[in-house]
């Protein structure tokens, strides 16, 4: 009986703390506030114990808001907190209904480093037999080519692994003889810097 | 020595970012302070790898012990020294590589701003370091660990659930009752779920109760103003209104006074580094671990306490024993309470009523006939 009651106590407490930062990150005027329990949170979805916690708190949605911000730290931990929380089947399921993919697809084009690397992998969590049509369309995928040769080992690995595992030859192929010709960067793909 | 095969290895490696120790972040409110000070930071699959940089090794020849003390928290499959990447003077940088992550997670976790044979060192992930088929393994390994452990804590909890069948509804209404004010719909569900994850993984037994501030509990909502939909049931739930901080601190409070004692009172991380949740895995909690309980709550408790001694108090009794802190006010003078002339005042007006009782009835009659002569107006 002891353990049982200190099992529902743990259980709904940890809920209860992670209901609290939720509540704080939306009370609370100072960014430098947010930005903390926004990476919080983040670092809470690393742990798989506390998934199922966080879609009830609707994190998901909150992490998808702050794709759109013009503080670059609230958008690296938003989709950080997204592509920790993407590797859930359950939580890539909650994110996809939010139509997601526009926003992850969105954060390619970041200056920081981290913020792209998120991108990549959440959108490579993201890829289903439904999404996959949105997931690796044209855009997506020349960019992906130019990140492979990009001079950063950790961009050219995630994008040789997007490339190779999430689209077919074909796919490839076709968006690639598209570029023929033009100079990367003319394409306008901005390139993140360390 | 193992070398590696990357072909970059004779070019100057950069020094990335997220290689430099960040400054930590000094402004946290206690309730979400860890033990350990911690720099802003969030950690994803992408910055951890098999691959551990170690700088700051003192360059007095210890390799051998450097990679000895590594060994101790999994199998080294490859290590050599970093001779191009800058480094203090008189300092070694190293790369490990571990067969698996969780080792090097733990080895970061262990040698990261210890001491090592007078040296400081800083251990850092290098995932740049990994081969495309390694950051390949490494996705799928962690997508598999996720899933794997979601499904475990799934089956755990209808496992738990048939267990607790029938005590399930008496613990339910305690459960409800224990949990913030309001939830009562939603809770007898998820606290019960919520109750199996300690027991899911076996190795971790007890989430560290941070004190929560006395707030209004709310899942994230959206202003008005999104139209993102989303069809959550508690936020249906939720009958306490925002502007009711008074009430909502108040039941806070009760609240918290009703949950069990049984609660780790180890204060956890603010979940900067995973590697906190681990190492507290490693302190089973024990049978009723002391309540960590915040200070408001003391305060408010002793204030509610003395409320209700000076209602006794009223009546005139003040417990003598108690301990007067504070410079001590004269005494008043002490009266005599069975000394006569305390009764004067009484005497008198009991005499004068008896006189007026006795007097006839004829003088009210006299009175009304007086009255009832018409006052002269001026």
């Amino acid at each position: 009986m002891m353990s049982g009651k200190g099992h529902s106590a743990t259980g709904s407490d940890r809920f209860e703390y992670l209901q609290t930062l939720v509540t704080e990150f939306q009370d609370t005027d100072s960014d430098e506030a947010k930005e903390q329990v926004l990476a919080n949170l983040a670092n809470f979805a690393y742990d798989p114990r506390n998934l199922e916690n966080l879609r009830t708190l609707q994190v998901t949605d909150l992490f998808l808001d702050m794709l759109t911000e013009e503080n670059e730290n609230f958008v690296e931990f938003g989709i950080g907190g997204l592509c920790n929380l993407s590797m859930d089947r359950e939580c890539r399921d909650q994110i996809l209904q939010s139509e997601a993919i526009p926003l992850v697809t969105g954060c390619l084009s970041s200056r920081r480093e981290e913020t792209v690397l998120s991108a990549i992998t959440t959108l490579m969590n993201l890829t289903t037999a439904a999404s996959r049509s949105q997931t690796t369309d044209t855009a997506v995928l020349q960019c992906m080519l130019r990140f492979s040769i990009s001079q950063s080992p950790r961009l050219r690995n995630l994008a040789s692994v997007f490339l190779q595992d999430c689209c077919t030859e074909e796919q490839v192929a076709r968006a690639e003889a598209q570029m023929q010709g033009h100079h990367p960067t003319a394409l306008g793909i901005p390139l993140p810097k360390d | 020595m193992a070398g590696f095969t990357n072909s970059s290895c004779w070019s100057t490696p950069e020094v990335y970012k997220h290689h430099e120790q960040q400054k930590i972040c000094p402004s946290r409110p206690k309730y979400r302070e860890g033990r350990r000070l911690k720099a802003v930071k969030v950690y994803t699959i992408n910055l951890e790898s098999r691959y551990l940089m170690l700088q700051g090794v003192p360059a007095i020849g210890v390799m051998t012990e450097l990679i000895e003390l590594s060994a101790l928290y999994g199998v080294v499959e490859e290590y050599r020294v970093l001779d191009e990447y800058p480094a203090e003077q008189f300092t070694e940088v190293y790369l490990i590589k571990f067969q698996k992550l969780t080792s090097a997670r733990a080895a970061k976790r262990h040698m990261d701003e210890k001491s090592f044979f007078g040296g400081l060192l800083h251990v850092c992930y290098a995932p740049e370091y990994e081969t495309v088929e390694d950051t390949r393994l490494k996705l799928q390994d962690r997508r598999r660990y996720v899933n794997r452990t979601t499904q475990n804590k799934t089956k755990e909890q209808d496992h738990w659930d048939e267990e607790r069948k029938k005590p399930m509804s008496s613990d339910a209404v305690a459960t409800t009752a224990r949990t913030s004010s309001g939830d009562d719909q939603r809770s007898s569900d998820t606290s019960n779920k919520g109750e199996t994850s300690s027991t899911s993984q076996g190795h971790y037994l007890g989430f560290p109760l941070l004190p929560l501030p006395p707030q209004e509990f709310l899942p994230y909502r959206h202003a008005p103003s999104y139209d993102r939909l989303y069809s959550y049931q508690a936020n249906q739930c939720r009958t306490i209104p925002t502007e009711d901080k008074m009430g909502s601190l108040h039941n806070a409070i009760n609240t918290k006074q009703q949950l069990a004692p049984n609660i780790s009172s180890v204060p956890s991380s603010s979940g900067g580094d995973r590697g906190i949740v681990k190492r507290l895995s490693k302190n089973p909690p024990p049978a009723a671990p002391p309540r960590f309980v915040p200070r408001t709550t003391h305060l408010e408790n002793r204030k509610r306490k003395i409320v209700e001694t000076n209602k006794d108090s009223l009546f005139g009794f003040v417990d003598k024993n108690e301990i007067l802190i504070g410079p001590k006010l004269p005494d008043r003078p002490k009266m005599d309470m069975a000394d006569e002339s305390l009764n004067i005042t009484a005497n008198m007006i009991r005499n004068t009523l008896k006189k007026v009782a006795s007097v006839p009835e004829v003088k009210p009659t006299e009175k009304k006939t007086k009255s009832a002569k018409p006052r002269r107006r001026i």
